[in-house]
């Protein structure tokens, strides 16, 4: 459950903290990729949670 | 040489017709029952599941609106890509739960599960209801978007109207013969479509215009650095706006009677586990439309109000030739029908079954079932267009309606799985405060402290939730 939340808190709560353009990569500002960023890993989370799940 | 105009048009006809035909093949040898009809017979697995939820998630005001909204204001555009990062974590434990509850009782809506959880045919009935009126709008809303298409796949030289309603009579019969099984198929096709037209927006624009995206940032970063942040706190469309709505969108994800049905309609809990895991990547794409905005902002600045949401297609208008035109607004226009269809689906379900068959013990066998869905498919189909004709500028304030009421069955629906001791009365009474403190906020267009009016409203609907099943609790255990 704890897991879960880190991508939400990521996509929500810290973006204020992120919220600015520099630096950027590829030429994307910091903010967009930060949110691209964050989706991106998300189903590596999720996959995670699966795992320890099923070992308990 | 024929006209542009024809040639789009005529582009977006096949897309539309095509589609349609080649999902009426596919589901043309299945026998109908209400389980079929409405949730698919339970049996998709996680690549269908996962094309009809992303099918009756990115509508055409997924596919106008986020270009439409990063050209007028930039970064706030950006919630609509966290948000479903956040609602499928949400899903990933949710949907499994809600499935099982519906594979062990056979329900076939969203309001049975209230019904079932709650021991309430009353709190059935209510979610039914509600869920109807706030479907009809979102159903016309998507007409709003079919028109902005049509009118410039026409180059304004037809009457849109008339077209749309073509187009939405077409639709109707369609999901009167095809069911849930139908959609999704529609969905395959669509999302092809979609997903072409999506990159083509925002890799091919910003190439020819910009030598790349990168170049296109570049720019913007210049002529317009506030767009690419959010502005700070309470200002509208600030953060404090930005991340009140993406939770409040994450949580109301799940909650539509379409959504319902879909999450019904998996083979498995595992499967919706799965599909929760790989809808993020979907997501992903909507950063393209991200592009076009941008792009369109600085190739033709200075369109205001509703005219936003037309931006990219009006640079394709005027720079591309009328094929391509056709190809992207086919690609719109699926975007408006398919979504359209199983919302259709979803308000004829729970009017058959909640309120008909539960309340008034009409059509209760498998056969009247289906027939009267069948029916009330039609009949909904009418009701929107009739709203859409009779009302179309406040169509859009009544989106506001849909999103910020569709929320407030969140509590109840969670509180199934995380609170025994919730009652019906309380999970009605924190819909009904959800409500009352939403409506009118959305509709005066309020934000107070730069928060989203919905989520202020979900408070409210969880206090009160709490609360009445406290006092309940206490009133028992009282001599």
């Amino acid at each position: 459950m704890l897991l879960a939340g880190i991508p939400i808190a990521a996509l929500t709560v810290a973006v204020p903290l992120v919220n600015r353009i520099e630096p950027r990569l590829f030429g994307v500002p910091f903010l967009l990729c930060w949110i691209m960023g964050w989706i991106v890993v998300t189903p590596a989370f999720l996959w995670t949670i699966g795992r320890l799940e099923r070992r308990w | 040489m024929i006209a542009p105009p024809t040639t789009a048009l005529a582009i977006v006809v096949i897309v539309v017709f095509g589609t349609i035909a080649f999902a009426l093949l596919a589901t043309r040898r299945i026998k109908m029952d209400p389980q079929q009809y409405i949730v698919g017979g339970r049996s998709f697995g996680t690549i269908f599941l996962w094309v009809l939820l992303a099918g009756e998630i990115y509508t055409t005001f997924t596919f106008l609106g986020i270009a439409g909204l990063s050209y007028s204001q930039g970064a706030p555009a950006f919630y609509i890509l966290a948000y479903g990062g956040c609602a499928y974590v949400i899903g990933y434990f949710f949907a499994p739960a809600a499935w099982r509850v519906g594979k062990e009782r056979g329900l076939l809506t969203g309001a049975d599960f209230y019904e079932t959880c709650y021991n309430s045919r009353a709190l059935g009935v209510a979610v039914a209801v509600l869920h109807f009126v706030m479907v009809v709008p979102y159903v016309a809303l998507q007409l709003s978007g079919l028109q902005i298409l049509l009118r410039i796949a026409g180059y304004g030289a037809y009457n849109a109207t008339a077209a749309v309603s073509i187009a939405f009579i077409i639709l109707a019969l369609f999901v009167f013969s095809a069911g849930l099984r139908g959609t999704a198929w529609a969905s395959v096709v669509k999302d092809v479509f979609v997903l072409g037209a999506v990159v083509f927006a925002g890799i091919a624009i910003p190439l020819r215009f910009f030598g790349s995206p990168a170049a296109m940032f570049d720019r913007i970063v210049q002529a317009h650095p506030h767009m690419l942040t959010l502005p700070l706190g309470g200002a509208f469309h600030g953060t404090a706006w930005y991340v009140s709505t993406v939770l409040l969108s994450a949580i109301g994800f799940y909650m539509g009677p379409h959504t319902w049905n879909a999450t019904y309609a998996a083979r498995s809990d595992g499967t919706l586990r799965r599909n929760a895991m790989l809808l993020p990547l979907y997501q992903v794409f909507m950063i393209f439309m991200i592009f076009a905005g941008f792009a369109a902002a600085l190739i033709q600045p200075g369109l205001k109000g509703t005219a936003v949401d037309q931006s990219f297609l009006r640079v394709v208008a005027q720079y591309y030739p009328s094929w391509i035109l056709g190809l992207i607004a086919g690609a719109g226009a699926l975007a408006a029908l398919v979504p359209a269809s199983a919302l259709l689906l979803a308000a004829a379900g729970v009017i058959t079954k909640n309120v008909a068959g539960d309340l008034f013990g009409i059509a209760t066998s498998d056969a009247s079932r289906t027939l009267l869905t069948r029916v009330l498919v039609l009949i909904v189909a009418l009701l929107a267009l009739g709203l859409w004709l009779a009302a179309q500028r406040t169509v859009v304030e009544l989106l506001l309606l849909y999103y910020n009421g569709i929320t407030q069955f969140a509590p109840g629906a969670f509180a199934a799985f995380l609170w025994r001791r919730v009652t019906a009365l309380a999970v009605a009474a924190g819909i009904a405060a959800g409500l009352v403190v939403a409506i009118p906020l959305a509709a005066a267009n309020v934000n107070p402290w730069g928060i989203n009016p919905g989520f202020l409203a979900l408070l409210a609907n969880v206090a009160v939730l709490t609360i009445v099943t406290l006092k309940g609790a206490a009133l028992r255990t009282a001599p």
